[in-house]
């Protein structure tokens, strides 16, 4: 009996099952398989959690001055009691900011605005980047020609640098800064998809549907978008990891998120000049930025391993 | 075929790359679309000033400056004639850049492009110390003027101004006894000094406002009680306590108390939230109401943290009167020039420093009758600062200006919320330390414990000593220990005393002031001192035409800024 099992894990090692196995469960089983990816996963969990939570977890409000309610100063130095801090003091693990805040409290919440920054960008980018690919790559000729000269041009400019542009026309704030961001990534996803749809239209079983009748919503959304997602997931994973850099770039020039917003970037940006006087307001907020990029980018390698098929064999 | 006309288009972009690459720089990225004719250069301004030896005048006062005539009426009395009234002549008078020079040395000293170096580093005047030594990049000693006219039992003999950007240097230094005072402290070592029983602080009185400004003509600003609900829902003392340096103070007026004349009339409101939430509902906004707070990231010493300070406005303006206020950072420039022309239609946080310790210099710069900056102005303020201003004397003037004060607090153009501090650290046994709050400290008064020798270390070396042609502090500082104008101001303090002068008598409406010269004064090179001195003085400062109107930089700010040059 146990024999059996294990012949059918070895045989499961090799992506090779007597089951009919779909692909997301071997990409899954793979992506578990990738201690890097399985690191990613874990901090990504830790801070969605912490982001879902953060309003329980979180000793004080983000945005709430604590001058009058705690005989704190401005950018005091981490007082934790366990570590020997005097028990009659407030506890604020991370020390208070330059307005008299919990620096803590602010770094929680900024989790749950660095994930949506992140998410909402790439999601928006990927929707619209897939549509310009997708037709792109689908229709050829002037079409493909207009839309990829137009990608072209857009990454002839540094991200950030067109980032700041679009934000300095549309104005400083949150909003604006995703509408930035999501705009100058959308040339990665259109190419992206372009080239899978390149390689999967001239496949035999579009040809099949071609041939049974199929219109070209049919055949483009059922039949090749479905089988050029692959890429798309990994260059999205690693794109909400420069979303959010980018996103705290932008805040931390003052050009993203607006005070009192607990941001990562403009925290890191509006204590920079106290490095050497309160370098805890400069250092968490720097790594957890660090942090939430590095899940991100695990994942995402992890991700590109394990959905393609010819790392099939040399992975694990 | 299709080959030579791809060379031909190549070589066209070639061409016209190489063109636009060792073109004329000043070819114009975007031409207007329609060519304005160019108008002629206005013609170059020239000198509208005849001077001799007793006599500096001009034709008329079109030229837009202060003087009508300088003119020494004997050997001992100069009438200074004035195109308009000034009831702060002698607080401008007394400025260092204003101090009088030996008519021969202006003369000798003039150089063709700038002074020559005799005139920018050894300066000739009448102080209790004399340049001695100036070694450039390292210090700058004076010695004792055995000459002087006026009493420095204090002075030792040796004066040496060393300096260090660093703060902590100059602290490390002071710590060290390497020297015995040094200016600005900074905000870490505040609490150091306090606790060392050798060292003390001497703190610097404000002479500087920073305030939240509003522009009355947008709304909901044009309605008072907004104002006012805003003026009392601000805890001033919560962002003087937090965020500004040791010596600073929450304002109760816009003019510091420094300045004569500067706190009379009733002191600003009480922080009261409930109360400023009332009149907020009465004025129709029981909800708040959204506006934005703009500023400049520009440190000054009135507003050292001004990222922070707004942010802690704006937590208050949303915690006391439900007013969501968004921040907006302006360019530096921008933000000035819209704030001064009132377009800005939120609130804003914008400073003011003297640039002479005069009420007037705040109040008419501010709440004048053609300040656009606050939108309307009202003539509650503007009568009795045009009252005021025409009076000489500080006590004859008071009613006028507590009128004033009251009818600020009352109609609110902005809300003053600090007047921002500085200190200087000195050795404890230095006696009489100074923090002048015109950073005009003269240390013939301060005496360096049982040493002969005081050394004082500054933020920078100074630019030249040649002051009537320079605006920095450094420099400025370094010639007031040399150089005397015809009043001077009090040791640690603002108010005026006569110096060269006996005393200056206005007439009636301050437009005509003569001064009366103190006798047996002599120069450092040993020349008395007499009227002819300063008319040649002033004619130096004042008249472009002259051959001796020969300084540092050549801009001549002050004389400029306080004054005006006579040309047109």
């Amino acid at each position: 009996m146990n024999d059996i099992t294990e012949k059918i894990a070895e045989l499961d090692a090799e992506g090779l099952s007597l089951k009919s196995v779909s692909l997301w469960q071997i990409t899954w089983r793979r992506l578990f398989r990738r201690k890097s990816a399985v690191v990613g996963m874990v901090i990504l969990g830790i801070l969605a959690f912490i982001a879902l939570t953060a309003q329980w977890i979180a000793p004080y409000d983000p945005i709430q001055v604590l001058i009058g309610v705690e005989q704190v100063k401005m950018r005091q130095d981490p007082c934790i009691h366990l570590l020997g801090c005097p028990q009659d003091q407030p506890q604020h693990i991370m020390g208070i900011d330059g307005n008299v805040r919990d620096e803590f409290s602010r770094l929680l919440y900024g989790t749950r605005l660095s994930l949506m920054i992140g998410l909402s960008t790439v999601t928006s980018s990927i929707f619209i980047g897939t549509i310009l690919g997708a037709l792109s790559g689908y229709f050829g000729h002037w079409v493909d020609n207009t839309i990829m000269r137009v990608m072209d041009v857009l990454l002839a400019f540094p991200s950030l640098l067109l980032a700041i542009v679009i934000v300095t026309v549309l104005g400083p704030g949150l909003i604006n800064a995703l509408i930035a961001i999501s705009i100058v990534s959308i040339p990665a996803y259109a190419r992206v998809v372009r080239a899978s749809v390149l390689s999967v239209r001239e496949m035999d079983y579009v040809s099949a549907t071609r041939a049974q009748g199929g219109n070209t919503f049919q055949i483009l959304f059922k039949r090749i978008l479905p089988n050029a997602l692959t890429p798309l997931i990994v260059q999205g994973t690693l794109g909400i990891a420069t979303a959010i850099l980018d996103a705290a770039a932008l805040s931390f020039l003052g050009l993203g998120a607006q005070p009192p917003m607990p941001e990562w970037g403009s925290m890191l940006g509006s204590e920079r000049n106290q490095v050497f006087t309160a370098p805890h307001l400069v250092f968490y907020p720097g790594l957890a930025i660090m942090l939430i990029v590095l899940s991100f980018n695990l994942l995402g390698d992890g991700l590109r391993d394990a959905l393609d098929p010819r790392l099939a064999h040399a992975s694990g | 075929m299709k080959r030579s006309m791809f060379l031909l288009i190549s070589l066209v972009v070639l061409t016209s790359m190489i063109l636009a690459g060792c073109g004329p720089k000043a070819t114009p990225t975007m031409a207007p679309a329609t060519e304005v004719p160019t108008e002629p250069p206005p013609p170059p301004k020239v000198s509208i000033a005849t001077y001799n030896d007793t006599s500096l005048s001009v034709p008329d006062c079109d030229y837009g400056g202060f003087f009508k005539s300088i003119v020494a009426t004997d050997a001992n009395t100069v009438t200074f004639t004035l195109c308009k009234s000034d009831a702060a002549f002698l607080s401008k008078i007394a400025f260092s850049p204003f101090a009088i020079y030996p008519k021969e040395w202006i003369e000798a000293t003039a150089g063709t492009e700038t002074r020559t170096s005799e005139g920018l580093e050894k300066p000739i005047g009448t102080g209790p110390y004399m340049v001695s030594e100036w070694k450039r990049g390292e210090s700058v000693t004076f010695v004792k003027n055995p000459d002087y006219w006026g009493e420095t039992p204090l002075a030792a003999d040796t004066l040496v101004f060393r300096w260090s950007t660093e703060s902590a240097a100059r602290m490390l230094e002071l710590q060290s006894g390497t020297i015995d005072g040094f200016d600005n402290v900074g905000p870490d070592d505040f609490a150091t000094i306090e606790a060392d029983p050798t060292l003390q602080l001497a703190l610097r009185p404000a002479l500087n406002v920073f305030y939240v400004g509003m522009t009355n003509t947008f709304a909901p600003f044009d309605n008072v009680k907004i104002r006012q609900a805003i003026a009392m829902g601000i805890n001033r003392q919560r962002i003087v306590d937090t965020f500004s340096p040791v010596g600073s103070e929450a304002a109760t007026y816009f003019t510091p108390c420094s300045i004569p004349n500067g706190c009379v009339g009733d002191p600003w409101y009480t922080f009261d939230a409930v109360a400023a939430k009332a009149l907020l509902a009465e004025a129709g906004f029981p909800d708040g109401f959204s506006t934005k707070l703009y500023y400049r990231d520009v440190v000054r010493g009135y507003l050292p943290q001004v990222s922070n300070v707004a942010q802690d406005i704006q937590a208050q303006l949303l915690a006391n009167l439900n007013i969501n206020a968004e921040i907006v950072v302006m360019e530096s420039g921008a933000f000035i020039e819209e704030s001064g022309a009132g377009r800005l239609d939120g609130l804003y946080l914008l400073g003011w420093g003297a640039d002479y310790p005069h009420v007037t210099n705040f109040l008419d710069y501010h709440f004048g009758k053609d300040v656009q900056q606050f939108g309307t102005t009202f003539p509650e303020i503007y009568d009795n600062l045009i009252a005021g201003g025409q009076i000489g004397i500080p006590a004859d003037a008071e009613s006028y200006y507590i009128a004033a004060n009251n009818a600020i607090r009352e109609l609110v153009p902005m809300v003053p919320i600090a007047h921002g501090g500085s200190a200087a650290a000195y050795r404890a046994d230095v006696e009489n330390p100074q923090a002048s709050p015109l950073t005009s400290e003269v240390f013939a008064y301060s005496k360096p414990g049982d040493r002969n020798i005081f050394v004082w270390m500054q933020n920078a070396e100074p630019i030249s000593m040649f002051c009537a042609d320079e605006t920095d502090g450094e420099s400025l500082r370094a010639c007031e220990q040399v150089m005397q104008s015809l009043y001077s101001y009090e040791v640690n303090g603002t108010a005026t005393e006569p110096a060269l002068a006996e005393s200056c008598t206005p007439n009636a409406d301050s437009t005509v002031w003569v001064c009366v010269l103190r006798q047996g004064v002599k120069f450092h090179d040993g020349s008395d001192f007499d009227a002819t001195d300063v008319v040649a003085t002033f004619n130096m400062g004042l008249n472009p035409g002259s051959p001796y109107h020969v300084g540092n930089t050549n801009l001549w700010e002050y004389y400029d800024y306080l004054w005006g040059l006579m040309w047109k």
